[in-house]
């Protein structure tokens, strides 16, 4: 019995190595073009924090957006029945299956409807403005929210907001009370996911935002930019960059999870 | 109190009702049936989670057919009991203190007397409640579903996790909170046991329909339809023809044997009659005893073919001589050491007249049903 269990647990332990060590190669890699004074060097240039600031901003607007939005479409989709909801969920998944260069097209496309226009009218526009990065990270993003909370309010014994009406509460006491902290891990983890998705964004953003430096150069446009001049010493640093930025959000909000179990 | 008049609901392909039901101020009620027999729909329509189909419900003479759960004052406790768990012990109980805005001494006294009544003391404190063992969860919910201080509370086959020991002090528990609080109880269940020991009116649903509504020997002894008196385990059930209704009204009854059997209404020479005697009511008779009056018709020779032993009591199977009709006995342990049978053995029985109890078959009905199969 422990034999097989050894056995077992090694069969799925092997790809979690091969995964890990893949991933060290491919961080390692960078060492032979990373330098520490290039890297203290790369920081200190205007169009580098300008595109650290932007993706935070960004990805944190979006991703509070995106959250936001998702919370009540997916609990409408878990919870509530209605015609056409099985048409309108396959719908919302659309952005997930789409490629984000096409998104990106479909956004600037729709700035030339009457709605688009009257957006730009007042002021809304998307090239080249922070707006656009957002919604353009938005767009990516909210399928995926909507998606994964969908599962986590689906899991969620219905039985328990039955009684908490039963007990005195209305329907949106007994969402704020019973529900939604049910459902805090899942929120947290569809937080983490559309936020790492939302940081990484690159090719809705391009299509929508453009990448002007220190306008709506994020950081992986910026990674592109300097790819495409070939200066792998700063295309290096932004990665590093995006690395240590991401791995710092995901590791802290992984420890607020666990710790609030 | 509660008047469902006509209630009808449906969920996916499963209709239930119509159903008409009147539960009097401070009574017990048990809903006893199959799994799948609409119980628990007909709590949730009655609570405001499902909406009816058509009919009519009223609390206390009002109607709440179109309120809000939270509007209705009925407290739920659900088979699975849905605590809390975000929620210690005490926050769980106080929960529908807080809904109901409670004034603070009064809940905290209304708690008081809960830890008291339902042994809570060692568990009040508790900070997680899925650490809590099945009865302790029982409790909780309990307490909390009494917290609020309900004239109804609502039970859905709240026992069937629990073990026999657990469960008979719960049921105690129950019958104290009815009884000393005054609190009017609706609970479903598909334990007979729990239905005939908590119940002071017994309804049995069927196929989403209440059959039949009495009191314990109303559906224990004379049930009102062979499906009811299939679900309650009768085991001795015979399908006889109506031979003739003599000047005191007893009916005879043949189908291999000749019966004489109390009296049914509506019926006439050559109806179908089932003939329903339960296990322990059969009487044996002693050899070389006198044999009383009441004993002197439907007396059978019959041969012993099998015997169940269960853990206080033993089921004899009987074959009537020259029919093919069998008769279970049920014998406690006691008389069966007395008596000593053993497979094979002749004995003669009794079906006493008072015990056996008659049902018109709708033949009809029936015909129908075999058309469609």
């Amino acid at each position: 019995m422990l034999k097989r269990d050894t056995t077992f647990k090694v069969i799925m332990l092997l790809p979690l190595v091969f995964l890990t060590g893949y991933f060290l190669i491919l961080v390692g890699s960078q060492s032979a073009f990373f330098s520490l004074d290039d890297f203290l060097a790369q920081l200190g240039q205007q169009d580098i924090r300008s595109a650290i600031a932007l993706s935070l901003i960004a990805a944190t607007t979006s991703t509070v957006i995106a959250i936001v939005l998702a919370i009540p479409t997916a609990y409408a989709l878990a919870r509530i029945e209605f015609p056409g909801k099985r048409l309108l969920d396959t719908f919302i998944d659309l952005p997930m299956v789409l490629t984000p260069i096409a998104l990106g097209t479909l956004i600037l496309m729709s700035w030339n409807t009457a709605i688009g226009r009257l957006l730009s009218d007042i002021g809304l526009t998307l090239p080249f403005t922070l707006a656009g990065v957002i919604l353009a990270q938005f767009t990516v993003i909210v399928a995926i929210s909507v998606r994964m909370l969908k599962a986590t309010f689906e899991q969620i014994d219905q039985r328990q907001e039955q009684v908490a009406r039963l007990l005195g509460c209305s329907a949106f006491s007994s969402f704020l009370q019973i529900t939604l902290p049910l459902a805090k891990r899942g929120i947290l983890a569809a937080i983490i996911l559309t936020w790492a998705r939302a940081i990484g964004e690159f090719g809705a953003t391009v299509m929508v935002a453009g990448t002007a430096k220190g306008q709506t150069a994020t950081l992986p446009s910026s990674i592109y930019l300097a790819m495409s001049m070939a200066d792998l010493p700063k295309a290096v640093t932004l990665v590093v960059i995006l690395i240590g930025i991401s791995l710092l959000v995901l590791f802290g909000l992984r420890m607020v999870t666990e710790s609030k179990r | 109190m509660i008047q469902v008049a006509q209630l009808t609901a449906e969920r996916g392909d499963f209709c239930l009702g119509p159903i008409d039901l009147n539960l009097d101020e401070s009574s017990y009620l048990t809903i006893l049936g199959p799994s799948g027999s609409g119980k628990t729909l007909f709590l949730e329509t009655c609570m405001g989670l499902l909406e009816p189909r058509s009919g009519k419900i009223c609390l206390d003479g009002k109607e709440v057919t179109n309120l809000t759960p939270e509007k209705r004052q009925i407290s739920y406790l659900p088979q699975d009991l849905a605590l809390f768990p975000h929620l210690n012990v005490r926050a769980n109980i106080l929960f529908g203190a807080k809904q109901r805005k409670l004034d603070d001494k009064v809940s905290l006294s209304r708690l008081s007397d809960l830890i008291d009544l339902l042994d809570l003391h060692s568990i009040i404190d508790r900070h997680d409640v899925t650490t809590l063992s099945g009865g302790e969860k029982q409790r909780v919910a309990l307490a909390r579903a009494l917290l609020p201080g309900p004239r109804l509370l609502f039970l859905d086959e709240p026992f069937s996790a629990l073990d026999a020991t657990i469960k008979r002090q719960l049921q105690v528990k129950l019958r104290q909170i009815n009884q000393d609080l005054g609190v009017t109880i609706l609970h479903v269940t598909h334990d007979q046991e729990e239905a005939f020991m908590l119940g002071e009116q017994i309804a049995v649903m069927i196929d989403g329909k209440l059959r039949q509504v009495g009191t314990r020997d109303d559906i224990y002894y004379r049930p009102k339809s062979l499906d009811v008196a299939r679900f309650l385990r009768n085991q001795n059930i015979y399908e006889m023809t109506l031979t003739d209704i003599d000047h005191e009204g007893f009916l005879q009854l043949e189908n291999g044997v000749i019966l004489k059997a109390p009296a049914c209404q509506g019926v006439e020479v050559g109806d179908r009659i089932a003939a329903v005697i339960r296990a322990e009511e059969v009487v044996i008779i002693r050899p070389n005893k006198p044999i009383g009056p009441e004993l002197q018709d439907n007396l059978f020779l019959g041969t012993l073919k099998d015997i169940l032993a269960f853990g206080g009591t033993h089921t004899l199977t009987v074959r009537i001589a020259d029919s093919g009709m069998n008769i279970d006995i049920e014998l406690p342990n006691c008389a069966m050491r007395d008596f000593g049978f053993s497979i094979g053995d002749k004995l003669q029985i009794c079906l006493r007249q008072r015990s056996l109890w008659t049902i018109k078959i709708d033949t009809v009905k029936r015909e129908d049903k075999d058309a469609a199969i």
